[in-house]
């Protein structure tokens, strides 16, 4: 356990933990402990010393001696058993004796534990590439944490040295302690104690008196209770064995806190061979398996459980009920996998759920947690995509010193602690990426080709992308309206292509659209980073053109199954009179009861539209799982197999291993998401449907890409926490909850299916809660709010905050660049004056030299035997400004490199201190501008809402 | 082995280390039974193999670097006050020997000598500069053969540069010193369990 902690607190760094000396770690890892957690000294030592020991007793030595080393070892740090010890060892030797060995054994099995636990934590930390504790620390965000630990450790330290070394007298901390060491012990505690008494009569002044009081009095009691003496003894032990508890949960709690990060081995693995980019594209997958868990548990949990449970059962109502006509087939498995027959009348879509106000013994507020669930899915999708976004926001605001990237990769990236060669070959594979990538930066860094030429390249490449949206765009209105003059004929007229043309043309666009953009942007010559996401930005729009044609034929169908609904309300009235002409002629006592899959019903279009979104999303999965079995899978087959029979290479030649496709899957996560939240109201299965595909998804995509795909070309980094996805979801968000917000708000439910059936719009269940469930006031005041003389200052008021939030968080932002940039330039211009100076100071030397030889030969010449006392003056005057000369290291000792401008060590301080002094005033100014970019999320997202 | 460790070596000679090192008593006794069990040829003495067995530095592409930092030039034996030597840069910084008066000598574990271990790693010639070439060979070790020579020498370029102060293109000590001045070299080069 303790060991897992060390590797972790001792963020290794370097060789620094030399493998062999962490294998010595592993052998005594009860007995560094020890030291560790300060105070335990008493409990953990005992145990150590009895490990040490135990083997001893092979040795066939007396009892009497082990008993003796074992004391002198122990008091050696434990300086509390003296008297216990030295009492006991004689007679109660072989007692003694087996109480160490039942120590011993538990000691040792805790060893092994550790063990264990270390090569798994080595395995995992060799693993991430980022095993931020064990590199030597590169970004700030590292350094921080290391801080903290740092703390904590001071911490742990401090309260050793308290109980070791309190006062100075106490030599312990060279823990070389024999007999007379402790008989000193006990000597200072006598003397402390009887200094107490005297204290009184002693004539000093009242503050001095306060003062050796109160030390003391700690000091008696830390050692009391440490020499096993007076009442302190057991509370000392009481507290020893709390506080080894506390910090061993407290290392436990911190290893659960990484183990229990999702699939973060798995990514850092991906990442370590392929790079940050296509990390971030798992990260952004695991992030969004997170959000929609949180959806799937709001609409399990308060929509499909309570009408599971308390609603009334399958069968009871016509709603609830697979009407007669359908009956014959509703569990085939083709209907059922359309989501028809059983699955159609079932919590899985809006139709089955009741209109009662209220279910079950709970009262349950069905209607009213329907609409609210709806409602909050999105609230909370927008809180936490906006939330995200403003912390994304902060990380990069934050900036880091990249003066030493290079050299700092160069000298620490290696990690010191890995054991296992698998570990060890993930380890070199991402050093390399590492490199990879800073090669990259450093390339597009240093680029500076024709700036006209690249200009020009990149609006007409702007231009032609352009053309091809344009045109695309006018393809799918052009079918669009096509089909709807087909639809209107009646579909059987036409032939199987006109039927089909909407769904062809898209996914011919959707094939063809990208792989032009791909060649277009080549022309454009961006940073790869860069590339991307205007790659992605295209591709975006030109799926918004596919999702512009599924709207509108939505919203035929809804007005369709509307005029249909209409005929249908008709028709019921002239069944029902009907039913009760045909039931007055035979009895008066009321109608006959009627088997409800037998009652006429309206089309219920709500549930229609759920249907659709769920055919959607499975058929969406399964084109992606079969593209991905397809064209990576079996492609990668075909290319290492067949190259051994082939003419030409393979793998290096045409169809080759396939690339990751980032772009594209990260496009093809975000509408998906988009469908969730468009039909989430009218399916309340979608989020679960969606986190199982997601967690399918993570499992296959991480197995296809590691074992059929190759890493790019060009490997480059790309943030974890990447704010360009976020945009396009926060998008795609806003796109999809318009049309899922327009049909709630204008179009009235269907009559005989759903919770809100029976109303005339389906938010009118607020103000029927309102005016049934609250008190009379409370309408009242909602309705005085909800005025519109109110509500326009409000969000005027708003608006108005958001603007200046907005202007002053981007003053700070220029700020913060301007001082950024100024701590730059100076940082460079330090290192070219230093430069400057360097080679100055070396000619310099060089005349000296030259003058100081010249001027002694001519003396040697001059002056035989009288020497004047002048130029003897000189001549040491000479030799010591030589000595300056050639030894500046010695100056600096001296004190005189500040005002020497030879030492290039006083601009290292000048500059050092002139950072010391901007730096906490760019934090300030971030901080504060980190403030107001928060407020603003938060004030944007009261105003979405 | 803890009592062939305090068998085999004698007070004085711990007191010597102790000294010399700043290790305790029983550190030294510890960290002697550790010694002895790498010594498969029990002469009282450790070889480059003896190091080479130990699986972290047998993977580790400086592996041999460390196993040389060991080694006092042209041996290939290192005993056990050596080793202890060695090992004393490791030996975490104490708060009581912070404010020691700094006219006395730098214990081995100052941040200054800690530096001064890391440099020679990488300063093969031990002319107090790492070149350009021992950059490069350093690099070559991390990376295998994934990275052309072309652009390896571009990054040891680009390292020089920007750790370089005084245009002599290559990394002097106090250079090196510069440029891991924000790292914390006092806990990281410290081993926690040798306090």
């Amino acid at each position: 356990m303790f060991l897992c902690y060390v590797l972790k607190t001792a963020s290794h760094p370097f060789f620094l933990h030399n493998p062999f000396l962490y294998n010595f770690a592993v052998d005594y890892g009860g007995s560094s402990q020890k030291r560790e957690t300060g105070t335990c000294h008493r409990v953990t030592r005992a145990g150590n010393s009895e490990g040490e020991r135990g083997r001893k007793v092979t040795e066939e030595k007396s009892h009497r001696d082990k008993g003796r080393r074992g004391n002198i070892k122990e008091r050696r740090k434990g300086i509390k058993e003296k008297y216990e010890v030295e009492d006991e060892c004689d007679e109660d030797a072989p007692k003694r004796m087996k109480n160490r060995d039942n120590k011993k054994t538990r000691k040792n099995e805790e060893g092994e534990k550790s063990k264990r636990k270390t090569k798994i934590k080595n395995v995992k930390e060799g693993n991430d590439g980022e095993s931020d504790d064990v590199k030597w620390g590169r970004s700030k965000k590292k350094e921080k944490a290391k801080k903290k630990k740092g703390k904590q450790e001071l911490v742990e330290e401090s309260s050793e040295s308290e109980s070791f070394s309190e006062g100075g007298e106490l030599p312990e901390k060279k823990e070389g302690f024999t007999q007379e060491e402790l008989e000193q012990l006990k000597e200072a505690v006598d003397e402390k104690r009887k200094l107490i008494i005297t204290l009184k009569g002693k004539p000093w002044p009242m503050r001095k008196k306060l003062v050796t009081l109160r030390e003391s009095q700690q000091f008696l009691e830390k050692y009391e209770g440490a020499l096993g003496k007076g009442k302190g003894k057991r509370v000392y032990a009481c507290k020893v064995i709390v506080m080894k508890k506390w910090m061993k949960f407290q290392r436990d709690l911190e290893n659960f806190k990484t183990a229990c990060i999702p699939w973060e081995m798995k990514i850092k693995d991906i990442e370590s061979h392929f790079g940050s980019s296509v990390a971030s594209y798992f990260i952004f997958l695991r992030w969004m398996y997170g959000i929609n868990l949180i959806l799937f548990g709001l609409t399990f949990g308060l929509v499909m459980m309570p009408e599971a449970l308390m609603g009334k059962p399958y069968g009871s109502m016509p709603r609830k009920t697979v009407p007669r006509g359908e009956e014959g087939g509703a569990m085939d498995f083709a209907v059922l996998w359309d989501f028809g027959g059983y699955a159609q009348y079932s919590v899985l879509f809006y139709g089955y759920y009741n209109n009662q106000r209220a279910i079950g013994w709970l009262k349950f507020r069905m209607p009213l947690s329907y609409f609210l669930v709806g409602v909050g899915t999105v609230a909370y999708s927008y809180m936490v995509v906006i939330r995200t976004m403003a912390r994304n926001a902060n990380r990069d605001g934050g900036g880091d010193d990249t003066s030493f990237n290079f050299s700092w990769k160069m000298f620490t990236s290696w990690d010191y602690l890995i054991g296992n060669p698998e570990t060890a070959d993930n380890k070199f594979a991402s050093i390399t990426t590492n490199f990879k990538e800073s090669i990259v930066e450093e390339q597009e860094s240093q680029k500076d080709d024709n700036i006209h030429l690249t200009r020009f390249l990149r609006v007409l490449a702007n231009f032609l992308v352009l053309c091809c949206l344009a045109g695309s765009g006018y393809l799918i209105y052009f079918v669009v309206r096509r089909s709807q003059k087909f639809a209107l004929d009646g579909l059987e007229n036409h032939s199987w292509w006109e039927r089909n043309e909407v769904n062809m043309v898209m996914s011919l666009l959707g094939m063809f659209c990208p792989m032009m953009f791909d060649v277009i942007s080549s022309l454009e010559n961006y940073h790869p980073r860069i590339a991307l996401q205007w790659q992605l930005g295209r591709i975006f729009a030109l799926f918004l053109g596919n999702l512009y044609t599924f709207i509108i034929a939505l919203m035929d169908e809804i007005n369709r199954k509307r005029s249909e609904e209409d005929a249908v309300k008709l028709n019921m009235t002239a069944w029902e009179a009907g039913l009760y002409n045909g039931t007055s002629v035979g009895n008066a006592s009321g109608p006959v009861p009627v088997h409800p899959a037998d009652v006429p019903r309206g089309p219920c279009w709500e549930t229609m539209v759920g249907q659709e979104f769920v055919r959607l999303i499975i058929s969406d999965t399964m084109t992606t799982y079969i593209t991905l079995l397809i064209g990576d899978f079996l492609r990668a087959l075909f290319v290492r197999f067949f190259n051994y029979c082939w003419c030409w290479d393979l793998e290096y030649g045409f169809p080759s291993y396939s690339e990751f496709d980032v772009s594209g899957n990260v496009l093809g996560l975000i509408f998906n998401q988009g469908m969730i939240w468009m039909g989430a109201f009218y399916a309340p299965c979608l989020p679960a449907l969606n986190v199982l595909r997601l967690h399918v998804s993570m499992y296959l995509q991480c197995w296809a890409v590691m074992c059929c795909n190759v890493p790019q070309e060009r490997v480059f980094k790309a943030s974890g926490s990447n704010n360009f996805y976020m945009a396009m979801l926060l998008v795609i968000l806003f796109l999809s909850t318009l049309p899922a917000i327009y049909t709630i708000v204008t179009i009235p439910p269907s009559f005989d299916c759903g919770p809100f059936s029976g109303k005339n719009r389906m938010f009118d269940v607020i103000q029927e809660t309102l005016e049934t469930d609250f008190p009379a006031w409370f309408g009242k005041v909602f309705s005085y709010a909800s005025n519109p003389g109110l509500v326009l200052p409000f969000i005027l008021v708003m608006i108005l905050a958001i603007y200046y939030l907005q202007s002053t968080s981007k003053t700070y932002k220029v700020a913060n660049l301007d001082l950024k940039k100024k701590l730059q330039t100076q940082n460079e211009e330090n290192k070219k004056k230093n430069k400057k100076a360097a080679l100055k100071a070396a000619a310099e030397l060089e005349e000296a030299k030259n003058a100081a030889t010249c001027r002694q030969e001519t003396e040697c010449g001059e002056s035989g035997q009288d020497r004047d006392i002048t130029t003897s003056r000189q001549d040491r005057d000479i030799t010591t400004s030589r000595q300056d000369r050639d030894a500046p290291s010695q100056q600096l000792s001296r004190g005189k490199a500040s005002v020497n401008p030879l030492f290039p060590g006083l601009y290292t301080e000048m500059h050092l201190t002139g950072k010391q002094i901007r730096i906490p005033h760019i934090k300030r100014r971030a901080q504060q501008f980190l403030v107001v970019v928060k407020q603003m999320h938060i004030l944007c997202a009261f105003a979405l809402l | 082995m803890g009592s062939r460790a305090s068998t085999l070596l004698r007070e004085e000679e711990i007191e010597e280390i102790k000294k010399e090192t700043g290790f305790s008593h029983s550190q030294i006794t510890r960290l002697y039974s550790r010694f002895t069990s790498l010594d498969k040829g029990e002469n009282g003495t450790l070889s480059r193999e003896d190091f080479q067995r130990i699986p972290e530095l047998a993977i580790n592409p400086l592996g041999d670097r460390i196993i040389n930092a060991f080694f006092p030039e042209g041996e290939d034996q290192v005993n056990f006050r050596g080793f202890m030597r060695t090992l004393a840069h490791f030996r975490p910084i104490e708060d009581n020997e912070k404010n020691k008066d700094p006219t006395a000598s730098e214990p081995l574990n100052s941040r200054n000598n800690k530096l001064r271990f890391a440099f020679r790693l990488y300063d093969l010639d031990r002319d107090d500069k790492i070149s350009r070439d021992e950059l490069l060979q350093v690099l070559r070790m991390m990376v295998g053969v994934n990275i052309s020579d072309e652009q390896l020498g571009s990054i040891a370029d680009r390292t020089i540069q920007e750790a370089d102060q005084n245009g002599d293109n290559s990394i002097s000590f106090n250079e090196f010193i510069k440029v891991l001045e924000k790292v914390d070299v006092e806990q990281k080069m410290s081993i926690r369990f040798l306090h």
